[in-house]
């Protein structure tokens, strides 16, 4: 059963204009999450990258891996997740392999590496078209919001 | 536990901590003298369980302070 944008909040403390997951469409026990992006034409960012050539920057893309690797931690690790822990990026390693545009639909497929109470690491493969457009490997930090 | 094995090992932590090989005598402790954090450590467990193909328990991870119990933690789970 898949997640709608407000289950999605309820975790994500992200709200728009900086929200990059519009649903979970799949989840795979506490493994794998399938989540998805409608990529909107009238994205604000496509205003100045770039004019008249409108191409989702390499590094929206990663914060939406990023955002789907803390859902799949979610899943994992519901009690921590409730406690609406701040997540912090660590190290990633991505690879981009073709160019994003307004009405694309991302795929992203994170897959857990390794979780602790402290930590995250995730294997994330962003698709369009059933076409991967960018691969990352992700490190995070969880953290008490105190 | 042979050496390489263990050699293996320190090499391994030794670019995940970017400290040289070195500098890991089997008791330097991890989190006080390396400062390792929550990142580096699950990095470090990550890496060890890809390499020997085994799962370290979430519980465990805490336990392993230094490259001579982990050294003596693969003895154990791979004997």
């Amino acid at each position: 059963m898949g997640w709608n944008q407000e289950k999605i909040m309820s975790v994500l403390p992200h709200r728009k204009p900086f929200l990059f997951l519009d649903e979970v469409i799949e989840i795979e026990g506490t493994q794998k999450i399938v989540a998805v992006k409608n990529i909107a034409e009238e994205e604000d960012y496509f205003r100045g990258h770039f004019p008249g050539n409108p191409i989702m920057p390499g590094v929206l893309i990663t914060e939406a891996m990023a955002q789907a690797s803390i859902i799949l931690y979610s899943v994992a690790k519901p009690v921590i997740a409730g406690s609406h822990p701040n997540y912090y990026l660590g190290k990633i390693r991505s690879e981009f392999f073709s160019p994003v545009y307004p009405g694309d639909k991302l795929i992203m497929e994170a897959t857990k590496v390794k979780f602790s109470d402290f930590a995250g690491i995730t294997d994330v493969i962003t698709k369009v078209n059933d076409v991967i457009v960018a691969k990352a490997n992700i490190v995070f930090s969880v953290r008490n919001n105190e | 536990m042979n050496n390489s094995i263990g050699d293996e090992i320190r090499e391994m932590v030794s670019k995940i901590l970017e400290v040289p090989v070195e500098k890991l005598t089997p008791d330097v402790d991890f989190f006080r003298d390396l400062n390792v954090d929550s990142l580096k450590a699950i990095e470090i467990v990550a890496a060890f369980e890809k390499k020997y193909r085994i799962i370290v328990p979430e519980d465990d991870i805490p336990k392993i302070r230094n490259l001579g119990q982990l050294i003596e933690y693969t003895k154990n789970v791979t004997s």
